[in-house]
């Protein structure tokens, strides 16, 4: 009895590790491309698939680092900042204007949303699109641990990108100078 | 084959300049003395099991002075090897000391900028505008010392080209140096010689070696920005290449295209190889790179490109008229 | 334990103290004596005749924000309380100046660029009309820092703005309709506007913004009748597109040369490299020259971009009439941190050796407060009006900026206590100068930075900037001042320390108090002559507009100013950002955690008067 557990534990963590550790470079394209994403929680009447798409890198740990290493090429850096945004909005926080599910954020990716968000259609290809998902949504926590990196290479005040989402806010330590009532 | 370079252009004990010459004139006196020590420890050792052989056939008695023999013996093997080793050393020394300083105040200097799997070059003058930009194919006048300037954008790299010299690594984050001088033209190979990801192995460089004048030539080129389209399929070509997944990675001086993650394209067509010395620059090898990569190269940074028949068609006549 | 408290008291008050009031941040500044009326030793300046308006977000060509009106003084200043307050209905950054004309106010939103028009002859000042250019939304995603806009200004019957989405719009002053629009740039190429523009001689000088996306400056004039482009002078490119012709003569050696807009860029980089005109514009009728700054140059990361990058981090004198460069100052070559070029020219008369100079004084982004003989561009002095690490002083002989080559950022190496940090020393946030007192009165902010290269790569439209930066404050805690600096002198007179980056202009009046908000949204007056903080009142959201003021129809003087949070930063507030990410917002938001908890976003003007 122990012993048959013990093995399919083993068999099922070897299963796992299998999933995060795997690297497919030859995707065979096209990939999946999600069909009818919907941005609202509202249907009329009764309401229907209300399952979300699957992002077949989600557990993956080189398609997540190399999301992030798109994330920087493509210059989604340049207005999300690392996550904390900028120019567009912080992508590490619970907020989703349009909704923080796998299929909803390519589709954000690739046609753009119209309050400043490019379209990269035709501009990345699917697969990456993916990719990017897979670390967009693990900046706020939202893939499974094992795939997420432990660490930043580069220069931050605060941890990397396992554990940015359970940092603390800072605090700020300037006494401000009392104020002079008139 | 590739490049065109005869059997010798990646061999070691061909030296094509002189820092690889005084390297292998170090290697063959290298081998030489060992060679000698070699032959000479092994006749010694086969001079000394016949007469200990022929000793106990005939039942002669180990002399009396055998131990101090010994002694001396291993003595003068010790002192025999220290000596040879300290003018390894000191030979060594001496090479490397006429290696390290570049013989000219105002070498040609291109910057080497190592990345996964490709190597990025650039060309600097003093004229700030004269300097440019190509990748995995590096020419360089013949009799003149070349100081090459080294980084790497990502991992650890190093650079070697047997004819000529190196290895040298390139540091992210931190610059290092070497130079080089080819005294006979030809176009040699270098490799990364540090391992750095799954397509180490496809990671060549090519080094060509010609004249000044035509050295001058082939920069005046390099300098000019990306040709424009000659003809309407050329023009569509370039359509396709700024309106596709191309223009998030390559640039294109003088167009649109900018970006600096993979080789910068303006001169494409004049370059022998592609993918990193990985295949000859010919029409069908670039089609195949662009529709499928990763079958050519697994793992690297390019993604396959499902372009319409015709728009490949008019994207290789673009690119192969980026001379 | 008592001693510990009582030592404690004593020094909170000590600090209370020399934060209301302090001198210089370094250099130890005497407190300088205001000069008596009249004296020769302060600088002055040619002013209009006071018609009670302000037309232009500057107020006069000259850039100078004093308003001649003197019902307001420093005594009585105390009294002044809030009588009528609008709702603009935009979140966003407000660093607009209400404008006021014919007893008209004119209130320009940022995006999406709203032009209200509110009639002062009524009780409350109802609403005439509104002005709805409807900018294209995709503007948003490349507007580099905060969708603001820096004013409108009058022109004759109409009223010429620019909206976000590159367009240059003519609205007839009385009625709202639209006589104009003139499309002038792209966004596909990161270009936007946020500048307010300036007419002279019925030409209207607009300039772009999107130094961050790779965008290629120009300043362009438009005719103020029909709308249509007569000149463009870019920033960068051979000196046929710069206007560079026989005419200009700039002083220093190295800025001389042919086609130094192409000559100091690698290849064809000058077409993505930035010198945007998205900065403050004056002008000198006399001399007939319009002075402007370009922008820094793209991508931040240096070591992209070898060489001087000329005419980035520029100081241009131009003539109006066919846009040709008469003198040009490079302040910056080769700028490593974002240093741009653009802040305001104040156009002022100087004592300097004994003889009158037609001066302008420049605070620069590099931390020198500049003062050029506006008619040669020569270099009078460079003095620092902040904690400077990043250079060494200014060479006055040669134009030369001494940089210090250890806190030049690089590929991959991170470089650590940068000062002045990305906004500079001083940003966009006007000063004023009153001739009462001979003083500009500059609000800035005490900003550090560390900073990381990385490989920029330029996607048209999308940011080209190639460097994580973290900012903090600067020497002393606090992130913002207020420096009464003496041209005369190349000194501070005084220096007001604030909490927070003081990121709205200032207006200085011949009541002797100078107006002025801050980021949690305090509007304040000050002493002219001491700095002393005579009122104060919270208003609904940090302050980075321009206060101005103006008589009203009823013959009282009014002081207005729209608050409203937000810009690069507020990006914090208005974009919220996250902050556990030490590089959001380029690093601005690193410096301005508790933000969020000393403000909210909301756009509204206020106008106060005495009762």
């Amino acid at each position: 009895m122990r012993a048959s557990s013990l093995v399919i534990v083993l068999a099922a963590s070897s299963l796992i590790g299998c999933e995060r550790e795997e690297r497919t470079f030859r995707e065979t394209p096209p990939s999946t491309t999600p069909t009818a994403v919907r941005v609202s929680a509202l249907q009329p009447g009764t309401p229907a698939d209300t399952t979300h798409t699957v992002n077949p890198y989600e557990r993956n740990a080189y398609a997540q680092s190399e999301g992030q290493r798109l994330f920087g090429w493509y210059n989604c850096s340049g207005c999300h900042a690392n996550g904390g945004g900028g120019m567009g909005p912080a992508l590490m926080d619970d907020e989703w204007i349009y909704g923080s599910a796998p299929e909803q954020i390519y589709t954000t990716i690739v046609e753009g949303r119209p309050n400043g968000m490019p379209s990269f259609a035709g501009r990345i290809p699917s697969y990456q699109v993916w990719q990017l998902v897979t670390y967009v949504r693990s900046l706020s926590g939202l893939t499974p641990s094992a795939g997420r990196s432990a660490r930043v290479e580069h220069m931050m005040i605060y941890p990397g990108s396992q554990s940015l989402q359970k940092a603390e806010k800072p605090k700020w330590s300037f006494t401000p100078p009392a104020a002079v009532q008139p | 084959m590739i490049g065109r370079g005869g059997p010798d252009f990646q061999h070691v004990l061909h030296p094509a300049g002189p820092q690889a010459a005084r390297i292998a004139h170090l290697g063959w006196f290298a081998f030489v003395v060992a060679a000698t020590v070699w032959v000479i420890t092994v006749s010694v050792l086969l001079w000394a099991i016949a007469r200990a052989r022929r000793r106990e056939r005939a039942d002669e008695p180990v002399p009396a002075d055998g131990e101090r023999r010994m002694t001396w013996g291993v003595a003068f093997g010790i002192g025999a090897s220290a000596v040879i080793l300290l003018v390894f050393l000191g030979y060594d020394l001496v090479v490397g000391r006429t290696l390290s300083p570049v013989p000219s105040a105002h070498p040609l200097t291109i910057e080497v900028n190592g990345h996964q799997w490709w190597w990025e070059v650039q060309y600097a003058d003093t004229a700030v505008h004269d300097r440019f930009t190509t990748a995995n194919e590096i020419h360089i006048p013949v009799g003149e010392p070349v100081l090459f300037v080294l980084t790497a954008q990502d991992v650890i790299h190093s650079i070697w080209a047997p004819n000529l010299g190196g290895k040298k690594d390139l540091i992210p984050g931190y610059t290092t140096s070497v130079w080089f001088q080819a005294d006979t033209p030809g176009v040699y190979r270098a490799q990364c010689a540090e391992f750095c990801g799954v397509q180490h192995a496809k990671m060549a460089l090519f080094i060509v070696a010609e004249s000044r004048a035509q050295f001058n030539r082939w920069a005046i080129q390099q300098r000019q920005p990306a040709a424009k389209p000659a003809d309407s399929v050329a023009g569509h070509g370039y359509e396709v290449f700024v309106t596709s997944s191309c223009v998030m990675c390559h640039n294109l001086e003088g167009t649109t295209a900018g970006s600096h993650a993979g080789p910068d394209l303006t001169h494409l067509a004049s370059r022998r190889t592609i993918a990193a010395g990985t295949l000859p620059n010919t029409r069908g090898n670039l089609a195949g790179w662009i529709v499928d990569p990763q079958r050519i190269k697994p793992g690297s940074h390019m993604p396959p490109n499902m372009l319409e028949p015709k728009d490949l068609d008019a994207l290789l006549t673009y690119l192969q008229s980026l001379k | 334990m008592k001693l510990h408290r009582a030592l404690r008291s004593v020094s909170f008050i000590l600090f209370a103290a020399a934060c209301t009031r302090e001198r210089g941040p370094e250099h130890g500044y005497e407190p300088a004596p205001p000069a008596p009326a009249g004296s020769d030793a302060r600088a002055t300046a040619a002013l209009d005749a006071e018609d009670g308006q302000w037309t232009l977000p500057a107020k006069s060509y000259s850039a100078l924000r004093y308003s001649q009106l003197t019902e307001i003084t420093a005594g009585n200043v105390k009294n002044l309380r809030p009588v009528w307050t609008f709702s603009t209905s935009v979140l966003r950054g407000h660093e607009e100046p209400p404008i006021v004309a014919n007893n008209t106010m004119y209130v320009l939103t940022p995006f999406p660029n709203v032009l209200y028009a509110l009639d002062l002859t009524k009780t409350g000042a109802p609403m005439k009309w509104k002005y709805e250019p409807k900018p294209a939304a995709a503007a948003q995603g490349v507007a580099c820092c905060d969708v603001v806009n820096r004013g409108p200004t009058i022109a004759g019957n109409k009223i010429v703005f620019n909206t976000l989405d590159n367009h240059v719009v003519a609205v007839d002053a009385a009625s709202g309709k639209e006589v104009w629009t003139t499309q002038v740039g792209d966004i596909n190429t990161g270009e936007t506007m946020t500048m307010a523009p300036l007419v002279v001689k019925n030409m209207v000088l607009v300039g772009n913004s999107g130094g961050e996306m790779g965008v290629r400056g120009w300043l362009k004039a438009l005719d103020l009748n029909t709308g249509t482009v007569k000149w463009t002078a870019y920033s960068t490119g051979p000196d046929s597109e710069v206007l560079i012709g026989p005419r200009f003569k700039p002083f220093y050696k190295k800025d001389q040369g042919k086609d130094l807009g192409v000559r100091t860029w690698t290849g064809e980089q000058w077409k993505i490299g930035g010198g945007t005109v998205w900065g403050w514009l004056s002008y000198d009728p006399v001399l007939d020259l319009v002075y402007y700054g370009a922008a820094n140059p793209g991508p931040w990361n240096p070591d992209q971009r070898p060489g001087d990058n000329k005419w980035t981090s520029t100081l241009f004198a131009r003539d109006p009439n066919t846009g040709e460069a008469v003198w040009a100052y490079q302040m910056n070559p080769h700028d490593l941190h974002d240093y741009d070029g653009v802040n305001e020219s104040l156009l002022i008369d100087v004592p300097w050796k004994g003889v009158r100079r037609k001066a302008l004084v420049h605070p620069d982004r590099n931390g020198y407060v500049y003062l050029m003989d506006r008619t040669t561009g020569e270099l009078l002095s460079a003095e620092p009006f902040v904690h400077i690490t990043s250079s060494h002083g200014v060479d006055v002989t040669t134009g030369e900026l001494a940089l210090e080559a250890t806190k030049q950022p690089k590929i991959g190496e991170v470089v650590r206590d940068i000062c002045p940090a990305a906004p500079g020393g001083k940003d966009w946030q006007p000063s004023s100068f009153s001739p009462r007192t001979g003083l500009v009165y500059i609000p800035h902010q005490n900003l550090c930075m560390d900073e990381e290269g990385l490989e920029a790569n330029y996607i048209a439209g999308t940011p080209y900037v190639g460097m994580n930066v973290v900012m903090k404050a600067g020497p002393g805690g606090n992130r913002g001042l207020l420096t009464a600096w003496d041209p005369a002198t190349q000194r501070a007179a005084w220096v007001l320390k604030e909490d927070l980056p003081v990121w709205s202009g200032t207006l200085a009046t011949a009541g002797d108090v100078v107006f002025y908000g801050t980021m949690d949204g305090w509007f304040k007056a000050i002493d002219a002559r001491t700095g002393a903080a005579l009122w104060q009142y919270k208003t609904g959201s940090g302050i980075i507009g321009q206060p101005v003021t103006y008589r009203g129809p009823d013959g009282k003087q009014y002081v207005a100013v729209v608050s409203g949070v937000g810009g690069w930063s507020g990006a914090i507030v208005a974009g919220k950002l996250d902050p556990r990410d030490s590089t959001a917002a380029l690093g601005f938001a690193a410096a301005m955690t508790d933000l969020p908890q000393k403000t909210t976003k909301g756009g509204t003007l206020y106008v106060f008067a005495l009762p």
